[in-house]
């Protein structure tokens, strides 16, 4: 496999597209011209698009969107799906406000 | 913290399976599931599932859920509803979310069955309302009684495609196309065969271009597609639309396996990323087990087999059963999951042309390209006989894992054989009663009884009929073809209904002889109308 991780290889200069307005993450409104742009300004791994961008960290954190900025991203980097690695899953899995994941009870004390 | 022997995430076809099955065995089990009900997407499986006894076959899945339910309950299995698993670690801790708190609870064994998300294709205007996922579609009708419009347009051709396609059209929506960007349907070619009779138009290697409409969905264009995937000028079709439904695939939901620290894999035959698991559901980390299509993408049917599996597994793990019951129970449980497994449509032919079926028939191109046979290919089946008098006329032509026809003949006209894969055969010499029993048992509609002497000059056509209102005898109305296409008028004969049918009416019509092996399908209205 190649080195994915490799910020030497030449992947080509950012060439618009004609699509690149279409809304690609609902939650945090990035357009597929974004990710593609991003991949241009460094960012070769999901998790650094992730941070760069936002993509994937609203409302459904990812559950529409991963998958097409996975695509996205591999065809900008001219790699196969496979080769690039899934972000990184945290805690919470699901978003949470801070006062009820601040808030920790006994089970079962509340039912 | 609260202790559990089993952790179970995710009350679904194969979260419960696995909770009763542990629970049988003497664990203390806990269910957790984020939905206000249990279930996962069973309760709105409102269709009759295929397989074999075995796999509960010709039951509808909102039954084989309740049964679920019942099992849990008798053996004590605490289901927690509306409680979110955050998190999951590696020493088998879970943190949920229950009401306005977090609550940390520890099993000593873990599984989770959070199954899968939809998947969804973006083209200009996707993010309008209006433009749903299959699956959300099915929830508004089946569990919540809302149609998502009136005139919807499908993509996918699945059987996620295209079962919904067939509950919509039952809930009285219309479903103006079914659209594709693969070549051939990638579904059941008898799920296929009972919408194209409606009259639904299959496109396949078409692709959407773009939703239209400003606030919501009014319109859709779709385009026919080259090798490359690319629209060809020229090949544009609009129809006025208020929703469109994806149906294109669902991938696994395994983050919290991921957060756990299993070992993972990228593997698209299975729906993307998801854990490395042992036959028994296992994944690295010892203890922690995944089942149903958070481990693979596959359906219900297998996902409660898995669940089984995996229940049994974390028993053994924790030293409530021997090394020896173990692989006796999972042995049984491993050849039913083997014979769902097994046929066209199996995991390591996806992707694949195949041709002829496993004896030696040809494939129908038509079917798959269009949705329905042409007439000539259909008597090259061995379930299609010509005989006088009533007699079955199976238009099965996929090795699907499916044999409830072979059950339901109390004359043994019918033979599958051991392999549950086999094509239907009709024995002409067992001697048809025309009971109907095997139209009703057919789960893909693909059995009819045609008698070509009904009467002078007419033909009786009985076929499986799931719409409401009924027809009633004596009506008069169209008979359709294959292809939904009205070829005569046709008069309603006779209407069964039965609780041994489960809601398949079986609707006798009458039609001209020669219209015996064309007529598949009545929509009643009076010819005048048509001829204004």
């Amino acid at each position: 496999m190649r080195n994915v991780n490799d910020r030497s290889r030449d992947i080509g200069a950012f060439v618009p597209a004609e699509d690149d307005e279409l809304l690609i993450c609902r939650c945090e409104e990035i357009t597929k011209g974004e990710i593609r742009r991003a991949v241009h300004d460094g960012m070769f791994t999901l998790t650094e698009i992730r941070r760069y961008l936002r993509t994937g960290m609203g409302l459904c954190q990812g559950q529409t969107c991963s998958k097409l900025v996975k695509e996205i991203a591999a065809r900008e980097l001219g790699i196969v799906l496979a080769e690039l690695e899934h972000a990184a899953s945290r805690v919470p899995m699901r978003p949470i406000e801070m006062k009820v994941f601040g808030n920790e009870k006994e089970p079962g004390k509340n039912a | 913290m609260k202790r559990y022997d089993l952790i179970v995430v995710g009350a679904g076809p194969a979260g419960l399976s696995a909770a009763v099955e542990a629970a049988k065995y003497g664990l203390k089990v806990v269910v957790f599931d984020e939905n206000a009900n249990p279930g996962g997407q069973l309760f709105k499986q409102v269709h009759k599932f295929f397989g074999s006894k075995e796999h509960k076959a010709k039951i509808r899945g909102f039954r084989i859920g309740s049964q679920l339910l019942e099992e849990a309950n008798q053996f004590g299995v605490e289901v927690i509803l509306n409680a979110t698993v955050a998190g999951l670690f590696q020493d088998k801790e879970v943190t949920v979310r229950i009401n306005d708190s977090i609550q940390h609870y520890k099993g000593d064994a873990i599984l989770i069955a959070t199954g899968a998300a939809e998947n969804m294709v973006p083209f200009k205007g996707w993010t309008l309302p209006g433009v749903i996922g299959a699956g959300a579609a099915q929830t508004m009708m089946n569990l919540h009684g809302i149609v998502p419009g009136q005139k919807i347009l499908m993509l996918g051709s699945g059987n996620v495609g295209l079962v919904v396609s067939y509950q919509l059209l039952q809930a009285g929506c219309e479903v103006v196309a079914l659209v594709d960007a693969a070549s051939k349907i990638g579904g059941y070619g008898v799920h296929a065969a009972k919408l194209a009779r409606t009259g639904v138009p299959f496109y396949l290697s078409h692709t959407i271009i773009k939703a239209e409409g400003t606030d919501c969905v009014t319109g859709v264009t779709i385009g026919e597609v080259n090798k490359a995937w690319q629209v060809i000028p020229g090949t544009e079709k609009h129809f006025d639309v208020d929703s469109i439904c994806m149906a294109v695939g669902l991938s696994p939901m395994a983050q919290l396996l991921k957060m756990a620290g299993c070992v993972m894999e990228d593997n698209p035959k299975k729906g993307g990323q998801v854990p490395v698991c042992n036959a028994y559901g296992e994944t690295s980390i010892r203890g922690v087990f995944a089942a149903g299509d958070v481990s693979g993408v596959e359906e219900a049917s297998s996902a409660m087999i898995e669940g089984r599996i995996a229940g049994i597994a974390a028993a053994e793990y924790l030293g409530y059963i021997d090394k020896v019951t173990l692989s006796d129970k999972v042995g049984e449980l491993e050849s039913a999951l083997n014979s769902l497994r097994q046929g066209m449509f199996a995991l390591e032919n996806r992707g694949k042309c195949i041709e002829k079926t496993e004896e030696g028939y040809d494939v129908s191109l038509h079917l798959l390209q269009k949705g329905y046979f042409q007439e000539q290919e259909v008597a090259n089946y061995p379930g299609v006989t010509v005989q006088r008098g009533v007699h079955a006329v199976i238009e099965c032509s996929q090795n699907i894992p499916c044999n409830p026809c072979q059950d339901a003949c109390p004359k043994h006209c019918i033979k599958i054989g051991e392999r549950i894969t086999s094509l239907p055969v009709v024995d002409e010499n067992a001697g048809c009663s025309g009971c109907g029993m095997c139209v009703a048992a057919c789960s893909g509609q693909a059995i009819f009884l045609v008698n070509e002497d009904y009467e002078n000059g007419y033909a009786s056509v009985t076929l499986p009929y799931e719409f409401l209102p009924l027809p009633e005898k004596g009506e008069r109305g169209w008979a359709l073809d294959r292809s939904g296409s009205k070829v005569c008028t046709a008069e309603v004969v006779k209407v069964q209904t039965s609780p041994a049918f489960d809601c398949t009416n079986l609707l006798t019509i009458k039609v001209p002889v020669a219209m015996a092996m064309k007529a598949r399908f009545f929509r009643e209205g009076s010819c005048h109308a048509e001829c204004e």
